[in-house]
């Protein structure tokens, strides 16, 4: 196993350039991976720095945790948040996670990293009001960390293995916690089968992002049947090697939640009702069938601040959404 | 708050979800104390609104504009 080689430099400001120069960024500036920092990032972990965390077969990678934590260190993270991010590159090198399709894809899939249980509030990662957008240390870095390791580790560099048409700026980072305290819905990772007390991590390669702004319901049906016509009006194919395991995710908003709670639909509710009317048969080019199969595959998150009548459906690429266990 | 400012008598009506966004309004205008009117749910803070919903809202409100505006209930 290789360690990393040790550079010195003058300057903080002659290290960001020389990064910049050896194409080890996203295009903004990093924060120096020095030995001390990234040993105490797998101290953090409790991991050794040749404890593999993945592999991407295709492309002949293999990712160590020192190759990660020197990223997660690049992209800003602080120490204690390195066990989530081992957690999201776990999941992501997971085989149908299918890191060399959905970085490589022409679609320039994205990465959404979604946070579950206790460590959400520790780190203080964003469940709220702005939590897809700036401003929040933790979903910033972690997602950027994730991102990072795709580039420097997974060879997902633009022109190379990379081959985005157009990219997303959801690739510099896409990382928000699921807002657990909103209701008494079940947690996506306790629908995954994790114990509500363990924190843990879903990552889910999305194909596209679409609102579904719904101005106008005013009951859960009314809801559900704005969600079930914006997902056909972009469908979802599915796939062979997927089976019946495919997700969709909707991160339901503020104002739509409420509704649901008032009428007390569990997210299986949701599920049962969105299921049969996602699969029906398609009835024209803007009402396609979206092959999701089975209804636990559709993937509810409650998240996002109050005021727009809105909830967003986080269409998938050619992955299955993973949860790993922050440990 | 502009309105006030050009001697117009006024008063503003806010979602009491947008109570915050308001209040930072006010301060950064050099006018922490400005009073408003809020609305809460089952009013949601942006929607299409049926004519009757309107109506509604509106014979909730108007008093409490008309006491805002000239001290009168």
């Amino acid at each position: 196993m290789t360690t990393a080689a040790q550079h010195a430099y003058d300057s903080y400001e002659a290290l960001v350039e020389d990064y910049f120069e050896k194409g080890w960024t996203d295009g903004l500036p990093i924060m120096p991976p020095t030995p001390e920092k990234v040993a105490a990032f797998l101290e953090c972990a409790g991991l050794s720095g040749d404890e593999v965390l993945g592999t991407v077969p295709t492309r002949e990678v293999t990712c160590t945790a020192e190759q990660a934590a020197a990223n997660a260190v690049m992209a800003g993270c602080l120490p204690e948040y390195f066990p989530t991010v081992v957690a999201a590159v776990r999941a992501h090198l997971q085989p149908k996670g299918n890191c060399h399709s959905t970085t490589g894809t022409l679609s320039g899939a994205a990465q959404a990293v979604i946070i579950n249980g206790p460590i959400r509030n520790e780190l203080g990662v964003a469940s709220g009001a702005g939590c897809f957008g700036p401003g929040f240390r933790a979903n910033a870095t972690i997602g950027r960390a994730l991102r990072l390791v795709i580039r420097n580790v997974c060879r997902g560099i633009p022109g190379f293995l990379d081959r985005a048409s157009y990219s997303t700026p959801a690739r510099y980072s896409f990382c928000f916690g699921e807002n657990e305290e909103a209701s008494d819905w079940e947690p996506l990772h306790v629908q995954r089968g994790l114990a509500p007390e363990q924190s843990a991590v879903t990552v889910h390669s999305l194909m596209k992002m679409v609102e579904a702004t719904d101005f106008t319901s005013r009951d859960a049906e009314g809801v559900c049947d704005t969600l079930v016509t914006n997902i056909r009006a972009n469908g979802i194919a599915g796939d062979a090697w997927l089976g019946e395991e495919g997700n969709v995710v909707i991160v339901v908003g503020h104002e739509h939640h409420r509704f649901f709670v008032e009428e007390g639909w569990s997210k299986a509710d949701i599920q049962q009702y969105l299921w049969p009317r996602l699969n029906a048969p398609a009835t024209s080019a803007t009402d396609r069938m979206a092959r999701i199969g089975k209804p636990e595959g559709i993937l509810i998150v409650a998240a996002g601040g109050a005021g727009m009548g809105a909830s967003w459906l986080l269409l998938p690429h050619l992955a299955l959404a993973i949860t790993e266990p922050v440990s | 708050m502009e309105l006030e400012w050009a001697g117009v008598p006024s008063i503003a009506i806010v979602h009491e979800e947008m109570r915050g966004s308001a209040q930072a309004i006010a301060r950064v205008s050099g006018c922490p104390d400005y009073e408003f009117l809020t609305v809460d749910y089952p009013w949601v803070p942006i929607a299409i609104w049926s004519k009757e919903e309107c109506l509604e809202l509106a014979e909730i409100m108007a008093p409490k504009v008309l006491t805002a505006l000239t001290g009168q209930s």
